[in-house]
């Protein structure tokens, strides 16, 4: 793993690049510049983010850590192309994300976003299998491949045995790789887990956070959104957010 | 939109079907009574239309009728119509001599409810007729036995008769009429024919009726009281090629003998079956009116039920809708879905609508006087309307899921 990342480049030097290149693009895989999040209670303007960059690199595990209120959800929902900012740019895998409609957020976040949410979000009523063909289906993946792929990912995460569970027959730990599998199925750029041990025992929250360095470990990229200190602990690279800013970037492995 | 879309749609709009079952089966019953009602509507319509036409088609080829009314369907004549100069056995000669496209011409007096006896027996429904020798002829209807009016009977104003088949049963159950006497409204009259049986003209019998000399009606019943007797003229044309050309020749004649005004409407009213057929279709057009309003209010309903429940269906899958977003479900991903889910349920309900109304109208077809008849194109539009009331209304709760916030829908509990 390459120290120099360009996270800890000057932004100056990062901007002169793309300069260079006659366009803003960077090479970070993700690289959010001055990013404003502002909302409208009222006729008040409350900024849930104000001014933040940061860049992740291919293959970086990273944590983002801060109270409640601090303007992390809308990080996480901004990184993960749920919303647009209100001002600033946010390069994903080469695409300027702060621009696009709704379609086009869509679009993303099928190929380039793979969502862990604490409840885990499975729909109820669908098989395991058929949770985890949902990206395909929106991703345009004919059924043969997308049933391949989909049993592939769930082989990834141990649950080969669970197929055709629905997930009130799934225990929590198992909800949760079912999840993680939806997650990797389309081969996103980036695995966006928010709290993915809120809702599990200290044992299957263990199990799920092996699991994610599991996956690190094969080249994916991982951001977790938590507020455990422990949790945030397991990742290489630490973001503390409060009130809106980034307080600490730091690397811990 | 790919048809593994559609599919993905419809699976999961079975699953809700099937997870929803007493709230789905309400929202499709609502539909089915609506598509009940159109096909109900339309089978009545339809039926009504081809029994007319049959009916009509039946009445004898091509005939013309002429009398001194316009043609109505059980409208009473109006005053104007009432006081209008009869038209004349001259008229008809005029007609016969004169009209080039005219093959025969056969002068009627009709009297509703005449009394007929014969011994012991006796009928007060038949209607008795006053014709020509060319009444055979001129309607293609004819005497089964014995023989018809002939020319020596209208000279000597011959009390002789021909009787239907009815009046013939309800006299003589057990023997041969011919040249028994009977006696009509009193007056004796002896039987030289039978006609042969006619059938049922919308339910009504065209075989209870008696046949006597025009001649001889005159005799007995010269002042003619209106409405119980009738005078009018039936023409036959030369072929159906000729219809028009005999109308036109009719008028012309006609207004001329009644001296009407050129710019004077006709005082005298001619129709051929189409003509009666055109009257017809101007007096179901305003019922088919009428109908197609009750069916719209009918599918309204049903309709409404649709909304309702795709409404409260997006509200409680809003977070599914979310989760969907999230993995990267479009706004047209979404809004196919849950028109889609409309849809089926209309269509399951317009499917059920087709089978209750098709049977609805063989039963009635069976069991009552009304003719109904499904055509295959009211099926199709029995489906076509039920899909399209899905589409409509399902189209709004369906837009409502497509723009959810997939923020605030993932959040939702």
């Amino acid at each position: 793993m390459s120290d120099v990342t360009l996270a800890t480049l000057p932004i100056e030097a990062a901007l002169q690049q793309a300069q260079v290149n006659g366009q803003h693009r960077p090479t970070s895989l993700i690289s959010m510049r001055d990013i404003w999040k502002t909302y409208q209670m009222g006729t008040e303007e409350v900024h849930a983010l104000h001014g933040v960059s940061f860049d992740v690199n291919k293959g970086e595990y990273i944590a983002i850590i801060g109270p409640s209120g601090s303007g992390k959800s809308t990080l996480m929902n901004l990184i993960g192309c749920l919303d647009t900012p209100s001002k600033g740019d946010y390069w994903l895998n080469g695409k300027n994300v702060s621009e696009m409609d709704d379609d086009e957020l869509a679009r993303i976040r099928n190929q380039e976003v793979g969502f862990v949410f604490q409840t885990f979000n499975l729909l109820a009523r669908a098989t395991a299998l058929h949770n985890v063909e949902l990206p395909l289906i929106y991703g345009g993946i004919g059924s043969t491949q997308r049933h391949e792929m989909a049993t592939q990912a769930l082989k990834a995460v141990d649950l080969s045995d669970r197929v055709t569970h629905r997930p009130n027959e799934l225990s929590g730990g198992q909800r949760q790789r079912v999840a993680i599998a939806r997650a990797l199925v389309n081969h996103p750029s980036i695995l966006l887990a928010d709290e993915p041990t809120g809702a599990l025992d200290t044992h299957t929250s263990k199990e799920i956070m092996d699991l994610f360095e599991r996956l690190h470990s094969e080249g994916n990229t991982i951001i977790v959104v938590t507020h455990e200190h422990d949790i945030a602990a397991r990742a290489h690279r630490i973001l503390s957010i409060r009130d809106g800013l980034i307080e600490k970037d730091e690397k811990i492995k | 939109m790919r048809f593994d879309d559609v599919k993905e749609s419809a699976l999961m709009a079975f699953d809700t079907l099937r997870a929803n079952k007493l709230r789905s089966s309400l929202t499709i019953l609502g539909v089915s009574v609506g598509v009940v009602t159109v096909i109900f509507m339309v089978s009545i319509i339809q039926g009504l239309n081809r029994a007319f036409a049959g009916q009509i088609e039946s009445l004898g080829s091509n005939t013309i009728f002429l009398s001194k009314f316009a043609p109505s369907f059980g409208r009473p004549p109006g005053p104007e119509e009432i006081h209008r100069k009869d038209l004349t056995m001259d008229d008809a000669e005029a007609l016969r001599r004169e009209a080039s496209s005219i093959a025969g011409v056969s002068p009627i007096h009709r009297m509703i409810a005449a009394t007929a006896r014969y011994q012991d027996k006796q009928t007060d429904t038949p209607i008795l007729f006053g014709v020509t020798p060319y009444y055979e002829f001129v309607h293609s209807q004819y005497v089964a036995s014995g023989r018809f009016i002939n020319d020596i009977d209208m000279q000597d104003r011959s009390n002789v008769c021909i009787l239907g088949v009815d009046v013939m049963r309800a006299l003589f159950p057990y023997a041969d009429a011919v040249d028994r006497e009977i006696r009509i409204n009193g007056n004796p009259y002896r039987v030289i024919g039978v006609m042969e049986p006619l059938g049922n003209f919308f339910g009504q019998s065209r075989d209870n009726s008696i046949f006597m000399p025009i001649s001889t009606f005159d005799k007995y019943y010269p002042d003619r009281p209106f409405p119980e007797v009738v005078f009018f003229i039936i023409i036959r044309p030369h072929s159906r090629a000729h219809v028009k050309s005999a109308m036109d020749e009719m008028t012309d004649i006609l207004r001329r003998r009644r001296r009407v005004p050129p710019n004077a409407p006709n005082n005298f009213g001619i129709s051929s079956q189409d003509s009666l057929l055109d009257v017809y279709n101007q007096l179901t057009g305003a019922t088919a009116l009428v109908l197609t309003a009750i069916s719209f209010v009918a599918l309204m309903i049903g309709g409404i039920g649709v909304m309702n429940i795709m409404l409260v269906s997006v509200t409680e899958r809003t977070k599914e809708i979310g989760i969907r977003k999230a993995v990267g479900a479009t706004k047209l991903n979404i809004l196919s879905q849950f028109l889609i889910e409309a849809v089926v349920l209309t269509a399951i309900g317009g499917l059920a609508g087709l089978i209750v109304g098709e049977i609805a109208s063989l039963l009635m077809n069976k069991y009552s006087p009304l003719p109904a008849y499904v055509p295959l194109w009211a099926i199709a539009m029995g489906v076509g309307i039920s899909a399209l009331v899905g589409i409509v209304f399902g189209l709004w709760p369906a837009w409502k899921a497509a723009r959810l916030d997939p923020i605030e829908a993932l959040r939702w509990e």
